[in-house]
C-alpha cells in the first residue's frame, strides 16, 4: 500500500506540473491551428496596387502571410516595423505578402502612408483566404517553406526576436 | 373488464407514439440545412456567436462556403469536416466526439469513488481487526502483571 502511495504522488504531481509549465507559457486565446506540416493552400487574389498575386508565382521561395488591417490597434502598428525591416534586410531571400482582413484597400493605403510602405504587396478581397488559414482575426503571421509547406504561425504581434524565430523555422537565418 | 380497457388503452397509446416517432420526416430544404450547419459553427471573429448568427466578414465567407458544398451535395458531415481541417475542432460549437462530454463525469466519478475508498479505509484501519491473532494466556497474564505492578 506504502508503495502503491509513492507511485501516486509522481503520477498526479509530474502530469500536473507538466500541465502548468506548458500552460504558463502559452496564450490561452491562442487558438491551436492543424495548418503546421501541411500543404499551404493555394491562392490567386488581386493586390492592392492593381496586381494579381498567386502562391504559385512564389514557388521554390519561403514566403510570409501577413493577415493585418487598419484598425488592428495598436498590434499590427507595433509590428508594421518589424515586418518591414525583415522583408527590406532579406530582399528576394523571402517573399513576403500582405493580406487585408476584413479592411477596406482606403484605409490600408492611409495606413501605409502613415506608417510606411516596405514595398511588397498586399491581397486584397481575400475573405476566402482568411478561413482557408483559419484565421481568428489579425494580426496573424504564417510561415511557408519553399516546398510550400506550413511551417509555423504567429498569432499576435511580431517582435524583431519572434520574427527570426520563424523564420529559422522555414530554413531562413538573419 | 377494467383491465382489458387499461390494455387497449395502453396499446393505442403505444401505436400512437410509434406512429409519431416513425412517420417519414420531411426532407429538410436546402436553406434549412446549410442553416443548420452554419449554426453548428463558431464565428472565428466573434464572442460566443455562430457563424449562423454573426454579420462578420468572416461569418459571411463560412456561410457562403457552406451554402454552395451544401448545394453541391455535400453532407453536414463533410461539411464540418472542412471547417475543422481549417481551424481545428475549436471551430465546432459541440465537440465531434460526444465520448467529451462525458470527460467531468468520468472525473468526478473517479474522484468520488477514490474518497470513498480513502474515507473507508480511514475507518477499516481504526475498527478492531478480527483477523488479529489473540495474545496467549502466558502473555496476557504477564501484562496483566505488568499493569498491576505499575497501578501499585
Amino acid at each position: 500500500m506504502r508503495t502503491l502511495r509513492w507511485l501516486l504522488i509522481p503520477a498526479i504531481v509530474l502530469p500536473l506540473g507538466w500541465l502548468l509549465l506548458t500552460g504558463f507559457g502559452r496564450d490561452p486565446r491562442e487558438i491551436a491551428t492543424p495548418l503546421i506540416g501541411r500543404e499551404a493552400p493555394a491562392w490567386t487574389y488581386a493586390t492592392l496596387d492593381g496586381e494579381t498575386l498567386s502562391s504559385a508565382d512564389l514557388t521554390g521561395r519561403p514566403y510570409v502571410l501577413n493577415f493585418w488591417a487598419s484598425w488592428c490597434i495598436p498590434a499590427c502598428v507595433e509590428e508594421h516595423p518589424v515586418l518591414a525591416d525583415a522583408a527590406e534586410r532579406l530582399g528576394d531571400r523571402v517573399a513576403f505578402v500582405g493580406v487585408l482582413y476584413q479592411d477596406s484597400p482606403t484605409d490600408a493605403e492611409a495606413f501605409l502612408a502613415r506608417y510606411g510602405d516596405a514595398g511588397y504587396p498586399h491581397l486584397v478581397d481575400a475573405a476566402a483566404l482568411a478561413v482557408d488559414y483559419g484565421v481568428t482575426g489579425p494580426p496573424e503571421t504564417w510561415f511557408v517553406d519553399a516546398e510550400g509547406v506550413v511551417r509555423a504561425r504567429k498569432w499576435g504581434p511580431l517582435t524583431d526576436a519572434t520574427m527570426r524565430e520563424y523564420l529559422a523555422a522555414i530554413g531562413v537565418s538573419g | 373488464m377494467r383491465g382489458w380497457i387499461a390494455l387497449v388503452g395502453v396499446a393505442l397509446l403505444a401505436a400512437l407514439v410509434a406512429v409519431v416517432l416513425l412517420r417519414p420526416q420531411p426532407e429538410a430544404s436546402t436553406a434549412e440545412r446549410a442553416r443548420q450547419v452554419a449554426s453548428g459553427l463558431r464565428c472565428p471573429d466573434c464572442q460566443g456567436l455562430s457563424v449562423a448568427d454573426s454579420p462578420t466578414a468572416a461569418a459571411q465567407e463560412i456561410r457562403r462556403q457552406v451554402d454552395e458544398m451544401v448545394a453541391a451535395g455535400a453532407t453536414e458531415q463533410e461539411i464540418r469536416d472542412h471547417f475543422v481541417a481549417r481551424y481545428g475542432e475549436w471551430i465546432l460549437l459541440s465537440p465531434s466526439t460526444p465520448a467529451w462530454w462525458l470527460i467531468p463525469f468520468v472525473v468526478l466519478l473517479v474522484g468520488a469513488g477514490g474518497l470513498g475508498w480513502w474515507l473507508l479505509r480511514g475507518r477499516s484501519d481504526r475498527s478492531p481487526d478480527a483477523n488479529a491473532t489473540p495474545l496467549p494466556d502466558a502473555e496476557r497474564r504477564r501484562l496483566h502483571d505488568e499493569a498491576e505492578a505499575l497501578d501499585a
